[in-house]
Parts: C-alpha cells; sequence; structure tokens
C-alpha cells in the first residue's frame, strides 16, 4: 500500500515538473481558464445588462394616447427610438434594410378604439434573424402597452379583477447573467482535464516513453493514479483562479468553497477517466484534441452549461441525464448559486464518482492492452 | 487560354488532387471531418432544441407544488387553468409552504405556486389577486420556463366571472399584431450549427494541415517543388471548397431526414453564404499557419476562434445587443457579417447579391487574409521549412 502510495506521488510529481518545463502548456494552464471565463463573463453580461435595441415607431394615430405609448416605450432601457417615420411601408422598408431590428406601427383610430372601450391594435414588426434583441422590442411593447392600458383604466375609474404573478426567486438574487457561470466553471474543468488526458497519454505515447514508463516496476494502477493527482493538482490551481475571477466580477458564492473543489475534483477525475479511454484508442495527440473539442461544444448544450436539462426536447433531456458531467454542473451550480451543503448535492456526487470508478479501470485496461 | 494560364491551373488542381489523396488515406481524418463534426453538432442541436415541427413544453413533466392557502372556488378555477393548460402535468397539492421552500432547488421540486389567503375576495373586489410563485433560479431556463407558462395559462382563467356574467364593463386591450417571417428554432439552431462545423472544420483543416506538412517535412517538399505558393494556396483552398460542400449537404441531409428540417431558402444561396464563410476561414487559417505554430497550438486557437464567434458574431447573443469593447469586437469581425449573411439568406430569403455590405466587408476580409498570409508565408520561407 505504501509502495501503491510512493509510486503514485512520483509519478504526480514528474508529470508536474513536466509541465513546469513545457512554458507552451503552463501558460495554457493558466491562460487558458482566464481567457475563457473572460469570454464567458462578456456572453452572461450580455445576457444581463443587454445594449438599448434601435426601433422606428410610425406614429399614424397622432392622438394623445399614441404618444403617451411612444414615450413610455422611450423611457424603456430595452429599446430607444432611432427615427419616426410617416407611414407604414417606410417603417417596414427600414427593418428589412437591417438599418433597425424592429418597428412600431400605431395605426390611425388606435387612441379612438381605446377611449371607446374597443380592441385597438399596434403592428410590431422585428427582423427575426436576430432572435433576442426581436425578444427584447416584443417585450417592451407588451409592457409599455399594458402600462397605458392600466393608466387609462385609472384615469377613467375602470377597474376590472386581473391576476399578478409576484415572482420569488429562491436564490434571493436579483435576475442577471451570472447564474451561467458555475456551468462555465464545469466546462473549464472539463475541458481543462480532457487537455491532461491529452498531455499525460497520447503525448507520452508520441514520444515513445509511455512504454518505457509502464517498464519500470510500477504498477500500472500507480501511474495511472500519479496523473490523477496531478490532474487534481493543477485542476485545483484552475478552480482556484476561476473562483478569484468570479468573485472579482461580484459573483456572491453562496456555498462553502470546500464542497466546490470537491465538485471539481470529481468532474475532472471523470473528464480524465473518459479522456484516458478515448486515448486507448485515438492514438494522435492532434486528433486526440480536435475530438476533445469536437465533443465538447456539444456538451456546452447538453450538460447543461447554459440552461438546465430540463427545458431541452425530451431526446436532449434523456441524453442529458445520461451524462454524469450533467450532474457536476447542476452541483456547483446548487453549492454556489444555491448555498446547498453536501446533504443536497450528495446524489450528483455519488453518480461522478460511480462513473469514474467504473470508467477509470476499463480505461486502465484498454490502455494496458494497447502498450 | 494560354499554355502558361493551363499549366497554372494544373498545378492548382495537381495541389488539390494530392490533398484528396492525403485525406483518402487518412481514415480518421475522413471520420472526423465528415462524420463526427457534422454528426456531433447537427445532432446535439436537434436532441436540445427537438426537430423541426417538434413542439414541447419544459414544464409538462416538471414536479410543481400548487400551495392553496385560499381554498376557494377561485383558487380551485386557476388550479383548473393551469392543469388544462397541459404545461402543468405534474401540479403537486398538499405542500405546505415552508417545506415546498425547503424541497426547491434539490430536484425534488422545480416550483411552488402560492394561492394566498384572500385571492376570491381581491378578485370579487376587483382588485388584482396576487399568487407568488417560488421558482429555482438555480436550474437556469426553467424559471423563465414556469412564469412565461404561468402567464399563459392564465390567458383563460376569468378573473371575476360574475362581471362577465353581468356585462357591466367591456374588457379593453390592446393586441399586438406581429409582422416579419417567423421560423422554427430547430432552423435558427440549423444556421449557427452550419457555421459552427464550417468554421471548425475548415480551420483544423488549412491550419493544421500546413502545420502537419512542416512537421512531417513535406512543406519544404512542396516548396522547392516547381509549384508556386500562390498555387499551393488555391490548390488547397479548393479542395476545402469541395470537403465544405460535401459537408454542408451532409449537414442539411441529417437536418431534413433526421430531424424534418424544411429549407426554404434557394440552395445555391446556402452553399454560396457557407463557402463565404469558409474561405474567410480557410484565409484565416492560412495566416495562422504563416506564424510557423505547431497542430497543437493550431487546435488551441481553433478553440478560441470559435469560442470568440459565439461570443461575438451573432450565434447567440445578438452583437446589438453586446456593449462597449464587446461590440467594437463584433463589429470588426469578419464572421459576424458571414453569419449575418447566411442567416438572412436562409431563414428570410434575403436575396444574396441584396447584401452587398456585407459581402463586401467578407471580399475585403478574405482578400486581406490571403494577401497577408501569401506575403508573410513567402517572406518567412526559410523559417517555416526548418
Amino acid at each position: 500500500m505504501n509502495r501503491l502510495i510512493r509510486d503514485t506521488v512520483v509519478v504526480a510529481q514528474k508529470e508536474l515538473k513536466q509541465l513546469s518545463r513545457d512554458p507552451l502548456s503552463l501558460a495554457l494552464t493558466v491562460m487558458f481558464p482566464i481567457l475563457l471565463i473572460s469570454i464567458f463573463i462578456v456572453i452572461s453580461s450580455a445576457f444581463g445588462n443587454p445594449n438599448i435595441v434601435p426601433i422606428v415607431i410610425a406614429d399614424l394615430d397622432g392622438s394623445g394616447e399614441s404618444k403617451i405609448l411612444i414615450d413610455k416605450i422611450a423611457s424603456t432601457e430595452l429599446v430607444r427610438i432611432a427615427q419616426l417615420v410617416q407611414t407604414e411601408e417606410k417603417a417596414l422598408a427600414v427593418v428589412e434594410s437591417g438599418e433597425v431590428i424592429g418597428s412600431l406601427v400605431i395605426p390611425a383610430g388606435f387612441g379612438n378604439r381605446l377611449l371607446n372601450a374597443q380592441e385597438a391594435f399596434v403592428v410590431v414588426q422585428t427582423d427575426n434573424t436576430k432572435i433576442m434583441a426581436s425578444m427584447n422590442i416584443i417585450r417592451a411593447v407588451t409592457e409599455q402597452k399594458q402600462e397605458l392600458l392600466d393608466d387609462l383604466m385609472e384615469q377613467y375609474g375602470l377597474r376590472t379583477a386581473s391576476v399578478e404573478i409576484v415572482s420569488r426567486p429562491i436564490s434571493g438574487r436579483p435576475p442577471t447573467g451570472d447564474f451561467i457561470l458555475p456551468g462555465q466553471l464545469g466546462m473549464i474543468i472539463i475541458l481543462g482535464a480532457f487537455d491532461d488526458a491529452v498531455n499525460a497519454m497520447t503525448r507520452e505515447r508520441e514520444r515513445g516513453t509511455f512504454p518505457r514508463l509502464a517498464l519500470t516496476p510500477m504498477n500500472i494502477f500507480s501511474i495511472y493514479s500519479g496523473k490523477m493527482v496531478s490532474t487534481l493538482v493543477i485542476n485545483a490551481l484552475r478552480t482556484t483562479f476561476m473562483l478569484i475571477i468570479f468573485v472579482g466580477n461580484g459573483l456572491v458564492i453562496q456555498g462553502n468553497i470546500a464542497l466546490i473543489y470537491v465538485t471539481t475534483s470529481l468532474i475532472a477525475m471523470f473528464t480524465l477517466s473518459f479522456g484516458l479511454l478515448i486515448s486507448s484508442r485515438v492514438r494522435s495527440s492532434a486528433t486526440l484534441t480536435i475530438l476533445e473539442i469536437a465533443i465538447t461544444f456539444p456538451l456546452f448544450q447538453l450538460a447543461g452549461a447554459f440552461s438546465a436539462p430540463e427545458v431541452l426536447a425530451p431526446a436532449g433531456r434523456a441524453i442529458s441525464r445520461s451524462l454524469p458531467w450533467t450532474y457536476g454542473i447542476e452541483a456547483l451550480r446548487r453549492i454556489m448559486y444555491l448555498g446547498l451543503g453536501l446533504e443536497g448535492i450528495a446524489g450528483n456526487l455519488a453518480i461522478l464518482l460511480i462513473s469514474t470508478m467504473i470508467l477509470l479501470p476499463i480505461a486502465t485496461l484498454l490502455s494496458k492492452r494497447t502498450i | 487560354m494560354t499554355m502558361s494560364n493551363l499549366k497554372y491551373f494544373s498545378k492548382i488542381f495537381a495541389i488539390m488532387f494530392n490533398e484528396f489523396r492525403i485525406l483518402r488515406r487518412n481514415r480518421s481524418a475522413i471520420l472526423i471531418s465528415l462524420v463526427v463534426i457534422p454528426f456531433f453538432f447537427t445532432a446535439s442541436l436537434g436532441a436540445g432544441r427537438g426537430g423541426e415541427g417538434e413542439t414541447y413544453s419544459a414544464t409538462s413533466e416538471l414536479p410543481i407544488a400548487f400551495i392553496d392557502e385560499d381554498l376557494s372556488e377561485a383558487s380551485g378555477r386557476l388550479y383548473e387553468s393551469l392543469v388544462r393548460s397541459e404545461d402543468f402535468n405534474m401540479l403537486l397539492q398538499g405542500y405546505r409552504e415552508e417545506d415546498a421552500l425547503a424541497t426547491l432547488g434539490k430536484g425534488g421540486l422545480y416550483a411552488a405556486i402560492v394561492v394566498p389567503e384572500g385571492f376570491e375576495k381581491r378578485l370579487l373586489n376587483n382588485e388584482t389577486g396576487i399568487i407568488i410563485v417560488h421558482v429555482d433560479d438555480g436550474s437556469p431556463g426553467v424559471d423563465d420556463a414556469v412564469l412565461s407558462n404561468i402567464d399563459a395559462s392564465l390567458s383563460n382563467f376569468n378573473p371575476n366571472p360574475r362581471i362577465k356574467q353581468t356585462g357591466n364593463i367591456e374588457f379593453v386591450g390592446v393586441e399586438i399584431v406581429m409582422k416579419g417571417a417567423s421560423f422554427s428554432g430547430f432552423a435558427v439552431g440549423l444556421t449557427i450549427t452550419l457555421t459552427m462545423v464550417v468554421v471548425f472544420a475548415t480551420f483544423y483543416e488549412i491550419a493544421g494541415g500546413m502545420s502537419r506538412e512542416r512537421e512531417t517535412g513535406t512543406y519544404s517538399h512542396l516548396l522547392v517543388s516547381p509549384v508556386s505558393l500562390g498555387s499551393i494556396m488555391i490548390g488547397k483552398t479548393l479542395y476545402d471548397v469541395c470537403l465544405n460542400v460535401m459537408r454542408t449537404f451532409i449537414v442539411l441531409g441529417l437536418a431534413i431526414y433526421v430531424y424534418g428540417a424544411s429549407i426554404h431558402a434557394n440552395l445555391l444561396s446556402l452553399v454560396l453564404s457557407v463557402l463565404f464563410i469558409a474561405i474567410l476561414t480557410m484565409g484565416f487559417g492560412f495566416l495562422v499557419s504563416s506564424f510557423g505554430i505547431g497542430v497543437r497550438a493550431v487546435v488551441i486557437i481553433e478553440f478560441f476562434l470559435i469560442l470568440f464567434l459565439f461570443a461575438f458574431s451573432g450565434f447567440f447573443i445578438d452583437k446589438e445587443l453586446l456593449r462597449g469593447i464587446s461590440q467594437t469586437i463584433a463589429t470588426v469581425l469578419p464572421w459576424s457579417y458571414g453569419i449575418d449573411i447566411l442567416k438572412r439568406t436562409t431563414l428570410i430569403g434575403q436575396p444574396l447579391m441584396s447584401l452587398t455590405y456585407q459581402l463586401q466587408i467578407i471580399a475585403i476580409s478574405i482578400i486581406l487574409f490571403y494577401g497577408v498570409a501569401y506575403l508573410l508565408l513567402k517572406l518567412s520561407r526559410e523559417r517555416l521549412v526548418k
């Protein structure tokens, strides 16, 4: 047992020494997560604080009510009125030419119909190739027309019963884009561990050092656990960088920091086992790296990095729930975002651990046969 | 055509056929380029968003607590409205609010709808009745889906049936008439998938291919042959154009025959739009390879290129929604114009030639990339063959 531990430590030290001698890999270990998270922070800030979308308005009514609606729309933080045009055709043409993303046409008789308690309408044309911006325009018009109605009802003493939905997020946070950050930490850990697997095995094979290592008196299990330990050390470094950046960007981590490290370590261990399994079949490091990236991009969606598996289509949900990474990312979100303790994520961690325990011996066996 | 022109073209085709010969001998390259990348990306789109025409409710199978503290006829009707909507097939009754809150976030419940005491009384007095929805915002997307589906279900809920019966008050409203081409989420996803597949594979094939040629020493052989650098670049470009046409049809084939996508766009415009993005990426690939980097570095640059496109080119977030430096990056990133062309031709059927502004930027960028790459490859010839 002592020897197993000693050999494991020796291999881990060797791996870390090799990394320190390779400036490109070392720089990547440090810079890769920082660059990656910077891009994710840009994405999350765009979700949380989108820029104002330009629209044009054609007010064919010119009534007091239409002017109130225009004023209300102008005061929102979702859209800005870039231009007032005279005709509906002109408004539509500006959208079709791509100059603005949307137009609002208030038809003649709008105010009159409202005051006579008749159903009025407005026409919204959007460039739907820009989905998020179009949705913001529709949201702005929907919210402001409702405000106009409420004002009018109050003004004329018309009160109707309605139901208001009060939303209370259990995290107690205001709606921002930072909900994707725990998922991104998970993805960075997955990518980093994949890269470690490439470093650990394929390049060693390419240089011909792996058969030599296998021929030493060391047990193959010690070699693998040594590589695993070095991955865990690098993973802890990556997690630390990420957490510093998150906190620096104002993300309040509600849960236990140690649990975050445990979860990222389990994600890294599973990913490394998966990487070792693939590397037993794919021998070239370049092929393995490209494969790794080809697998990672679909994982952004299927492992729940951007949105929970529950919002995927049924087939996607089933795939997502069969991937151990999904449970790791879910656990990270529950710790960081909701502040849950071990009892809230024990099931997720167990799935990751069991999956690793199944995959690692298979990977070891296959690698041993292909030395 | 003069003899020298013929010779020039024969060299270009010789390079192109040589590339195909190399590809034919490399089974894993064929698999990755024409099977794994198109299949993974298209399949993940279909799995995630569902096929064309497939509709599903994200909340229909989610356990959601319905806590009725009012126990009135109105709260009963509200429950009925939610159940009838088919968006809430797992509404669980019998929870107390504190128990539901303790379960939320742990996977047992995804939301808790609380109808507080006095709900009916307020509605009968023509006041606003309030329902409280505790949502698990630790599951991104679920909270929005729950709230919007409750909102939609409320359109079938009559807050005060007595008023309707007596007809005392006419309900006024403003309808929003939506105009503009509409298309499925799958169609939008398909344009993103096509772009990703093309950029991903193309950059690796060009920049990775050049680096591999340098590492294996065949690049120096090519340079000492009578083939000019221009012929090498054009030959490799033609080879990759062919691969990209194949890849486009593979992705479209999967989308049409597996996920039921219907392509309304002109096929020629679609293929040309894809090829603009591909040639732009090839130019960038040549530029990167002129710095003499290894295959591993190429793959890493590729990863960041894709991420950059994710963040700044209108893949997911429209560039108009970005602020400050992010918007500047989006404006100077030529791929964002290529993606715009692809979306406009494919989704709303805009004629390719009407997108002159975007086409000009793409053309200038391609010329710039190829020109600078040619110069750098020429100037660093000695360094690259070492």
